[in-house]
């Protein structure tokens, strides 16, 4: 099978800083592949094994999401694609979708996609589903279990208060959640031999038509959400603290 | 230090092993410090993902990796578990041994095994009344029989007991040798192993005696009498690494001390803010610097083929002292909950093994002297 | 002008039309709601409401109920279609954006419309930031429960359409419903949340006993529901879970990532149980007991017992 899994090189936030005016330092902020990723790549690794073929690591994003590519390929991406966007460049996530679908169009005969259920940074779970429309193919969402079978893609899906099984003809797209997988631990020899590996830099003026879509997506402010909290530390034995608690509570009304 | 692009790779195979060092040995450590858990298996978390391989050579089986990256590799597995990382590295120093004196018969028979992990090796060098004196050591190796007979004791020994081959050094009459005895030869007995320790409690340490301990031929490690001169180039070596252990004991211990300063509040403002806690901070933080950069010179000139016994001395000096200070300062920050949790006075104990073996301080600083001085030893 | 509204929960439906009405009286549009297959029971909502029907169940999958609501969108005169949060929600969404070729802003709270474009505002960052997003209109936007409060009126139907979608790409072989163990995380008043601090599935009755003593809900952090699988789904609440906005929050044995603080930024007050003084969770809670929860909630509910 040819897979084809779709990773984005996501903003740690647990390091990421805020400037005086409370807005986020981005600009050489540490990246990283976001986590749900490394469960899709996980499962494109997983559904190679089992029936033969490659998985292309694809990402769109700038210079330093050559480092998730080559996380990807250390659990064993056979090579990868990157789609190069700086910043001010890149575009929403109708926009990305396109671009992807583009790239993996290039890529020819391709019998899945797979990716996550969000970016870990921004979490909006637009891009798989957009990806599927403009290649025309199934979209199976927030998968648990992923089966391929004769050409046949088989999934437990977890949705809002249930759990749903659903079927289509290859070639898919799928989307996977955290309880997928556990995602494995590369070796050391393994992400030293993905770093030696060549990947492919495709601009983004070579996959742009005239069909592209300027949606004149804009964010206007990012701006530090304060906690505002009274962090008020209630002290003494668990009896004591929790009458001062049970008062505390009852003072602000919601007891 | 190694050109860009061999940097990146390095720089990826290093962020690599800190995320599975935080996942899956950290959360591990303590209890292993408290006595419970399994030893092995941080160690084979580390064997699998081929720590061990690092500075071998590919055509024996190793990664080709500059000795430095490994040294640094060494480093954030001594943050993460010390007694783990002073296992492998005692282990390493048996490949390194095996890979730079063995015979090619002797590599092909061990060397897969030993970078694996699939055998697990013990270097013994101390005795019971030689350490830092180890050329009047009183094993002996005679030729009987078209075999070798050691007989002796050995002290203080990492891995006794679990080790399935020993690096075991004995007087041979003609100077020194080094023998391979496996772990299941009948003449080698394993003590009860050391249950005092003061720190490092997540290795076995015990007395090795060889009681007429055959081994045959193939069991010396290249030509009988080599085996001080061995002993001094496998020791250089592991100086640099054990004062690299502890460069990262020392941050270890660091990092805690920094999280519960900036979380503390007395006389209306944080401890961080004190004068006296920000001097403590400055000099840990010049002090791992300059630890690191010193074992890390050495490494530099081991990799270029240059002699470096004394700034591997200087390094591991340097370092292990430092972590002393350091993780001391540590619990001495950290006041009372210091003094009365093993989460943080681990680390102080850890660390101060590291200036007594492999070198004692005093030891080594006679042979930097000496070198400085211009005469032999 | 329109702006068209539509979630496959009821409930839900009530909360985004109230968005849509919103954002119509802003643009001096119409306000339409759109429902499939039926009517859902219980649907509020002050606008208009057309009723789409089709050859087979429209709300059976994400294609057939996308390609739905893009018929209406093509049809008229649209400039905003706005979708309650749910996982199904989160696909119809992206693929009514894809076929109609347009920016979809993702999930957030609050919209407002500021010249030709409908803005957005949403977590980013893992929740630690706040983001405006902006897209031109017409577009998609995702609502959030628990931010647009539903009309009271029970709307009367106005329109019912029929629509040709095609087959659906994804066959459905099954569709189970879990036991709703903990319902109504997202509306409820008072909840009680478990987390990694609880040692085993067993323990969590402690946390059932609180809950029971203060009248609150049930939830738990991602790990509960995902890796252990002690809770279900429907009870994580964070960033990739439920948000949720209730009066009391009491987080035990929870140590506070961004991840889950996401999700109850709009509490009213929020408490922590933590026996580590350094977990994160105490920077965001206004009460905090530091302490081993399994000594702590056994007192706390006592003392709640005693009155």
């Amino acid at each position: 099978m040819n897979i084809v899994v779709l990773v984005k090189s996501a903003v740690n936030e647990a390091e990421l800083r805020a400037d005086p005016a409370g807005h986020p330092m981005l600009a050489g902020a540490a990246a990283k592949i976001s986590n749900f990723d490394m469960n899709g790549v996980e499962e494109a690794v997983k559904q190679k094994e089992k029936s033969g073929g490659t998985v292309i690591v694809l990402t769109l994003g700038g210079a330093d999401a050559k480092k998730a590519i080559k996380e990807a390929m250390a659990m064993g991406g056979t090579r990868g694609v990157h789609i190069l966007a700086e910043p001010p460049d890149a575009p929403d996530s109708l926009g990305t979708a396109y671009l992807l679908a583009k790239a993996i169009k290039r890529i020819g005969e391709v019998d899945l996609v797979v990716c996550s259920e969000g970016a870990s940074d921004t979490y909006q779970g637009q891009v798989g589903a957009m990806v599927a429309e403009f290649l025309d193919m199934p979209f199976l969402a927030y998968a648990k279990k992923v089966e391929v079978v004769d050409g046949r893609i088989k999934c437990e899906h977890g949705f809002d208060g249930g759990v749903r099984v659903l079927e289509a003809k290859l070639p898919a797209v799928v989307s996977v959640v955290s309880e997928a997988n556990v995602p494995r631990y590369p070796t050391l020899l393994q992400v030293m031999v993905a770093g030696r590996k060549a990947i492919e830099d495709v601009p983004i003026a070579s996959l742009k038509g005239p069909d592209y879509p300027e949606t004149g997506m804009e964010v206007l402010d990012v701006t530090l959400q304060s906690a505002n909290r009274k962090r008020v530390l209630l002290d003494g034995s668990p009896e004591d603290a929790s009458r001062k608690l049970v008062d505390a509570l009852k003072k602000e009304g919601v007891l | 230090m190694y050109g860009d692009e061999a940097a990146e790779v390095y720089g990826a195979l290093l962020r690599s092993l800190s995320v599975v060092l935080d996942e899956r040995v950290s959360p591990l450590s303590l209890a292993l410090d408290q006595g419970k858990g399994e030893i092995d298996k941080p160690r084979r978390v580390l064997f699998e993902q081929g720590v061990c391989k690092l500075p071998h050579a590919s055509v024996l089986g190793g990664m080709g990796v500059p000795f430095g990256v490994y040294a640094l590799a060494m480093e954030l597995v001594g943050a993460a578990d010390a007694s783990t990382a002073m296992s492998l590295g005692i282990h390493n120093t048996v490949a390194e041994a095996v890979a730079k004196f063995g015979s090619m018969e002797q590599k092909k028979r061990l060397l897969p095994a030993l970078l694996s992990g699939k055998k697990l090796a013990a270097f013994a060098l101390t005795e019971p009344s030689s350490g830092s004196d180890a050329r009047s050591m009183r094993t002996t190796a005679f030729r009987r029989g078209g075999n070798y007979v050691v007989e002796g004791s050995k002290m203080f020994i990492t891995n006794a007991g679990e080790a399935d081959v020993y690096l075991v050094f004995a007087a041979t009459g003609t100077g020194h040798g080094a023998f391979l005895v496996e772990g299941t030869n009948p003449g080698l007995k394993v003590g009860k192993a050391l249950r005092e320790k003061l720190g490092m409690r997540g290795s076995h340490t015990a007395e090795v005696r060889l009681v007429k301990c055959t081994v045959a031929d193939d069991s010396l490690l290249g030509p009988e009498g080599a085996g001080f001169e061995q002993a001094k180039q496998l020791l250089d070596s592991s100086r640099i690494i054990m004062g690299m252990i502890c460069v990262g004991i020392a941050r270890a211990a660091y990092v805690k001390a920094l999280a519960y300063a900036k979380g503390r509040d007395l006389f209306g403002k944080k401890l961080s803010d004190m004068q006296l806690t920000r001097e403590k901070v400055a000099n840990a933080a010049i002090e791992m610097s300059g630890a690191r950069l010193l074992c890390m010179h050495a490494a530099r000139l081991k990799e270029a083929g240059k002699p470096y016994s004394s700034e591997a001395a200087q390094g591991k000096v340097f370092a292990t002292e430092m972590a002393v200070r350091t993780c001391d300062a540590t619990v001495q920050l950290l006041g009372g909950y210091g003094y009365t949790s093993d989460d943080v006075h681990r680390h102080l104990r850890d660390a101060r093994l590291l200036t007594i073996g492999e070198g004692a301080s005093e030891v080594l600083r006679m042979l930097i002297a000496s070198q400085e001085l211009g005469r032999e030893s | 002008m329109e702006v068209i509204s539509y979630s496959e929960d009821g409930e839900l439906a009530g909360e985004v039309a109230a968005a849509g009405l919103d954002v119509a009286r802003s643009l001096g549009a119409d306000a339409v709601a759109v429902e499939l297959d039926a009517v859902s029971a219980g649907l509020r909502s002050a606008g208009k409401v057309v009723l789409l029907k089709g050859e087979r169940a429209l709300e059976e999958d994400a294609d057939s109920a996308a390609a739905a609501i893009v018929e209406v969108a093509r049809a008229r005169d649209v400039r905003a279609v706005l979708v309650a949060e749910t996982k199904f929600g989160t696909v119809v969404a992206a693929k009514v954006a894809a076929r109609l070729r347009v920016g979809s802003l993702g999930k957030g709270r609050r919209l407002r419309v500021d010249g030709g474009r409908l803005v957005l505002e949403r977590d980013a960052y893992g929740g630690k930031y706040l983001a405006q997003v902006a897209a031109k209109m017409p577009c998609v936007a995702i609502v959030q429960a628990g931010v647009y409060e539903a009309a009271e009126e029970a709307p009367g139907l106005l329109e019912t359409l029929s629509v040709n979608v095609g087959d659906p790409k994804v066959a459905t072989v099954e569709a189970k419903r879990s036991q709703r163990a903990e319902a109504g995380i997202k509306s409820a008043p008072k909840i009680v949340s478990a987390g990694r601090g609880f040692a085993k599935k067993e323990d969590l009755a402690l946390a059932r006993d609180l809950a029971s003593a203060l009248g609150a809900a049930l939830g738990c952090s991602r790990p509960l529901s995902s890796d252990l699988g002690w809770m279900g789904e429907e009870a994580h609440i964070g960033l990739t879970g439920a948000y949720v906005h209730p009066q009391l929050y009491v987080a035990v044995g929870i140590s506070g990532q961004l991840q889950h603080v996401a999700g109850i930024k709009d509490s009213k007050v929020i408490v922590a149980i933590n026996k580590d003084g350094q977990a994160p969770i105490f920077q965001v809670a206004d009460y905090g007991i530091v302490g081993d929860l399994y000594d702590v909630v056994p007192a706390l509910t006592k003392v709640l017992k005693q009155g």
